[in-house]
């Protein structure tokens, strides 16, 4: 276990972007009340790639609607460059599980990714040329004039990416992104997203419930368990900036901590 | 090789030039409409023979038609209801999308008016005229309103549909992304709910062609009813039929530029697949 040692020096010269706190959440109330999340604490550094593992039904999607400030926490607090944020945040863009249903069919995909930048309120010429450059950014230069159902599953969540990276935030969130593509497509996404970070230094939270995927993409993997969940573990995967479907996978390292984890949650 | 891709070109382009043109333009329109010729023809011979005062020949109903339209006395009418019927239907378009749009949004709100709207939707149109007109008077703007009266309903309901039924991720991601009120409601939330909208305009078409029709029955001097109701007061029976006969007519091309009007509007819905 010499490795992640190595990593969390690395990681403590980094700065914290993203810090989240007691985080709880419920539905219902009284004796109806169903606890979904206790007194969770996150970090992010920026730069860094997390994945939060988790079972299925365990809270994760909750999880990330909390952050994302479609849903109010019961109680903690969520600070994200220092300030406190409480709703939606210009800090903070999100690519949903179900990408064919979060693009509008009634825009050009080049329409999808500058829409959220005219909510900005920046001019035309400049959202047009934003919208491109974040096209060719997802490989997909030159597609900007098609329209979301002229395309394939993967191109169509790669619009989604484009459309989150365009919107500039801090942190990405995203909430099982790769959950509806063949596997090779999925292979090629999760590529897309490890060479996007290391081109533009994107911070990303990302929420699986696939071990491998988890460990493959992240500089720290969160499991989250239990019921109501909270972190039960965190891991430093101290793979390096460059990752390989097979050779990542293959590392010694990688097996063991996916052993790790899956005991963690095999427990409850 | 060359006789390969010879081969191999010849249905696609044979599949091109059928889609292009059908069998060709002149045949697909007769395909389509060959039962209206034989109903027509049909009319034609048999009330030819028509002994009863009441049904006249279509001779005599389209000679009738012919002479009216080339005097002036169908073409001022005409106008005049075409003018209340495209002035009540932009009305009630106006109307029923916005209030439409603002009380799909806001669910308490809907909820108050909902009683509201489904009894008046539930109240028969035409019956409404005589006291419409009674209240407002005979000029051509209680006219108007009272069609856009009797569109506004279909619009309104429809248009209240269309935005409980936009896609929920859709709203996820406008909050998210901190898309502002005016122009979600403008890109967001209108062209969702523009298929179901449309849908809405297109029954209310109908509606407001009958209270069109019948709100110039009532002590009028103007308008296609008019001509209708005084050529039948005045037993000059093909006149009356000529009248309804048009009325017919002018709806289904109405109705037809319409459906034209809407695949361009919503050409992304059809060829997405989405309906």
């Amino acid at each position: 276990m010499t490795a992640p040692v190595q990593a969390d020096s690395q990681l403590a010269q980094s700065t914290l972007l993203m810090k989240v706190r007691g985080m709880t959440m419920s539905y219902g109330s009284g004796t109806a009340e169903n606890k979904i999340l206790e007194n969770l604490d996150l970090d992010v550094n920026t730069g860094e790639f997390i994945s939060i593992v988790g079972p299925s039904g365990v809270g994760k999607t909750t999880l990330l609607r909390c952050l994302s400030g479609l849903l109010h926490p019961k109680a903690g607090t969520i600070e994200v460059g220092g300030a406190i944020i409480d709703g939606p945040h210009p800090d903070l863009a999100v690519v949903f599980q179900d990408y064919s249903r979060s693009l509008m069919p009634w825009m050009t995909t080049r329409e999808n990714v500058a829409f959220p930048l005219q909510g900005k309120g920046m001019n035309k010429a400049d959202r047009i040329r934003v919208a491109e450059e974040n096209l060719a950014a997802v490989g997909l230069a030159g597609q900007g004039g098609k329209y979301p159902w002229e395309m394939s599953g993967g191109m169509q969540q790669r619009v989604a990416i484009a459309r989150a990276l365009a919107y500039n935030a801090k942190v990405l969130l995203m909430d099982e992104p790769f959950a509806s593509v063949d596997a090779q497509t999925r292979f090629d996404l999760e590529d897309l997203v490890i060479k996007l970070k290391q081109e533009f230094g994107v911070t990303i939270l990302l929420v699986t419930h696939d071990i491998d995927e988890a460990l493959y993409l992240a500089d720290k993997v969160v499991v989250i368990a239990e019921k109501p969940a909270t972190v039960v573990d965190v891991i430093v995967t101290g793979f390096g900036e460059e990752r390989d479907q097979v050779d990542t996978k293959a590392d010694p390292r990688f097996g063991e901590a996916r052993a790790r984890i899956l005991h963690r949650l095999r427990k409850n | 090789m060359t006789s390969a891709t010879l081969t191999a070109a010849q249905p696609r382009a044979a599949r091109k030039v059928r889609r292009a043109g059908g069998p060709n333009t002149g045949t697909r329109i007769l395909q389509s409409t060959w039962l209206v010729f034989v109903v027509l023809a049909a009319w034609w011979v048999f009330s030819a023979r028509s002994t009863n005062f009441f049904i006249p020949s279509l001779e005599q109903i389209l000679t009738v038609l012919v002479r009216d339209l080339g005097n002036g006395v169908i073409m001022a009418g005409a106008l005049y209801s075409l003018a209340n019927l495209f002035v009540g239907l932009l009305v009630a378009a106006a109307l029923g999308i916005g209030f439409g749009l603002l009380l799909g949004e806001v669910g308490w709100l809907c909820r108050i008016v909902d009683p509201i709207i489904h009894f008046f939707r539930s109240v028969p149109q035409a019956a409404l005229v005589p006291m419409i007109i009674g209240v407002f008077g005979l000029g051509q703007g209680p006219k108007m309103g009272t069609i856009a009266f009797a569109c506004l309903w279909p619009i309104l309901l429809n248009t209240i549909d269309g935005v409980l039924g936009v896609e929920p991720t859709i709203r996820k991601f406008s909050k998210v992304y901190r898309i502002p009120r005016g122009l979600h409601f403008r890109k967001v939330v209108l062209p969702a709910a523009l298929p179901q909208i449309v849908a809405g305009v297109r029954v209310a078409l109908p509606i407001g062609i009958t209270v069109m029709v019948v709100s110039e029955m009532f002590a009028s001097t103007e308008g296609l009813g008019f001509y209708i109701l005084n050529s039948s007061a005045t037993f000059q029976v093909p006149e009356t039929w000529a009248g309804a006969l048009l009325v017919g007519v002018v709806g289904y091309i109405i109705s037809m530029l319409f459906i034209l009007a809407e695949r361009r509007m919503l050409r992304w819905y059809y060829a997405s697949g989405s309906q």
